[in-house]
C-alpha cells in the first residue's frame, strides 16, 4: 500500500492575513515601566525596587518582558519559570498586587490605562531571590495530607478488579485535580499571613479531593491530619484563594465541604463505601 | 478534644446564645410572657445559666482562635487553649455567683 504525502499550504489570502495579524500582535505599541522587587537575602540588608522601561507589544506577556529584562538589562534578576503556558505554576508572582501567573498575563492588560507594572514575589512565602520564593514548606504541607489514593497494601499487590467510577463520582472531585500547585491561593490567604502552621487552601482542597474519591480508603488517616488546631477549621472563608486561582479551582469551597464532611462523620456518615470501587470484592463479600 | 468537636460546639453555642438571649429579652421586656418566665426561678435561672455558659464558650473560643492564629507555635497553641479553659471556668463560676446574688437566691 502506498502512502501519498500531501503538501498542505495555506491559501495566499489566509496566509497574508495570518502574517498581518502576527505582525500586529508583536509590533511595539507602548512604553511600560516595570517596577521590580529586588532582594537577595544572602547579600542585601533590605529589599529595594529597580525600574526598567520596555517597549511592549499587544501579545507580550509579563514573562516575556521579564526574560527581555533579564537578557538585555539586568542579568542578576532572579525568577522562576518553566512551561510558559500556565501548566506548571512556576511563574506565579504578585502582578500589580494580585497573585497571577506571569506567563498568562499580558503586559497591556496588566498595565491597563497606566504605564507602570509592579512585580513582587508571592506573599506568605520566604523570598529566595528577587521574584523567586521558597516552596519547601508549601510542598511539605501538600505531602502531609497524603495526596494519593490510599488502598490496602495486600490489594495493591494482588488486585481483584479494575477501579471503576461513575460520572457523578468523578464530578465530586474533578475541579480539584486542576490544581497546578502555583501557590497563589496560599499567598492570598489572610490566615496564612499570620499562621505559618496553617495547612493552607491548596493542601486542604487536595485532602478533600482524595477523601471524596470513591477509590480511596484513607478517610481516618487523612482526617487525623486536617482536623487539628491549624487545619481546616482555621479557614474563615474569605474566599481570596478562589479569587486568585489561575486554573479556576475553588479551594474555599473544598475547605467548606471538607468541614461538612468531618462534622457528618461524627454522626456516622462516610463519603463513600470503602469497597464500592471494586466489584470483585463486593461479590466476594456477598458470597460470604 | 478534636478541633472539629470544639468548632461544632462553637456553632451550637451561637444558636444557643440567640435562643436563650431571646428568652432573656422576652422575660424582661414582654408584658404577657415576661412575668411568667421571671416568676419561675428554675426557668429564668436555667436560661441565664445556659446563656452565660454559651456566651463564655463562644467568646473565649473566639479569643483562642485569634490567639493561635497570631501565635502559631504548637507549644503556645497548647498553653493558649489551657489558659482560655481555666479563665473561662473561673469567669463562669463568678458569673453564676453574681446571677444568684442578683436573683436573691444566695
Amino acid at each position: 500500500m502506498s502512502t501519498e504525502v500531501k503538501e498542505y499550504a495555506l491559501p495566499p489570502e489566509v496566509l497574508e492575513e495570518t502574517v498581518k495579524a502576527s505582525e500586529e500582535l508583536w509590533k511595539p505599541i507602548k512604553k511600560v515601566k516595570f517596577r521590580i522587587y529586588k532582594y537577595n537575602p544572602k547579600r542585601d540588608y533590605a529589599p529595594h525596587w529597580e525600574e526598567y522601561e520596555l517597549e511592549v507589544s499587544k501579545g507580550m506577556t509579563i514573562l516575556d518582558a521579564l526574560l527581555e529584562i533579564k537578557g538585555e538589562k539586568d542579568h542578576t534578576l532572579g525568577m522562576r519559570y518553566s512551561c510558559r503556558m500556565g501548566l506548571c505554576g512556576s511563574c506565579a508572582m504578585m502582578i500589580n498586587g494580585k497573585q497571577m501567573l506571569a506567563c498568562q498575563t499580558r503586559v497591556i492588560e496588566a498595565a491597563g490605562d497606566g504605564d507602570v507594572i509592579e512585580l513582587r514575589p508571592l506573599e506568605n512565602f520566604p523570598v529566595t531571590r528577587d521574584l523567586a520564593t521558597d516552596f519547601s514548606a508549601f510542598f511539605e504541607k501538600h505531602k502531609t495530607v497524603k495526596p494519593w489514593i490510599i488502598r490496602d497494601e495486600e490489594e495493591l499487590d494482588n488486585p481483584t478488579g479494575p477501579y471503576k467510577q461513575t460520572i457523578e463520582e468523578y464530578a465530586r472531585y474533578y475541579q480539584f485535580t486542576d490544581c497546578i500547585k502555583c501557590g497563589a491561593c496560599l499567598s492570598a490567604c489572610p490566615t496564612a499571613a499570620t499562621d505559618y502552621e496553617y495547612l493552607g487552601p491548596q493542601a486542604l482542597a487536595q485532602a478533600y479531593r482524595y477523601l471524596v474519591d470513591s477509590r480511596d480508603d484513607g478517610l481516618d488517616e487523612r482526617i487525623a491530619v486536617v482536623d487539628v488546631a491549624h487545619g481546616c477549621w482555621r479557614c474563615h472563608f474569605a474566599g481570596s484563594c478562589s479569587d486568585v486561582c489561575p486554573r479556576g479551582v475553588d479551594p474555599a469551597q473544598g475547605i467548606q465541604l471538607l468541614k461538612g464532611l468531618i462534622i457528618r462523620r461524627k454522626f456516622g456518615f462516610r463519603p463513600h463505601k470503602p469497597t464500592e470501587a471494586l466489584p470483585a470484592k463486593i461479590a466476594k463479600k456477598k458470597e460470604q | 478534644m478534636r478541633e472539629s468537636t470544639v468548632m461544632f460546639l462553637h456553632y451550637i453555642t451561637a444558636i444557643l446564645i440567640a435562643v436563650t438571649g431571646l428568652i432573656h429579652l422576652l422575660a424582661n421586656n414582654e408584658p404577657t410572657i415576661g412575668p411568667l418566665i421571671k416568676e419561675n426561678p428554675v426557668i429564668y435561672l436555667g436560661n441565664m445559666a445556659i446563656f452565660l455558659a454559651a456566651l463564655l464558650y463562644h467568646a473565649f473560643n473566639g479569643v483562642r482562635v485569634i490567639l493561635i492564629e497570631l501565635v502559631p507555635d504548637p507549644c503556645w497553641t497548647k498553653w493558649i487553649s489551657w489558659a482560655v479553659v481555666i479563665i473561662g471556668i473561673v469567669t463562669y463560676v463568678v458569673g453564676l455567683q453574681v446571677l444568684l446574688v442578683a436573683l436573691g437566691l444566695v
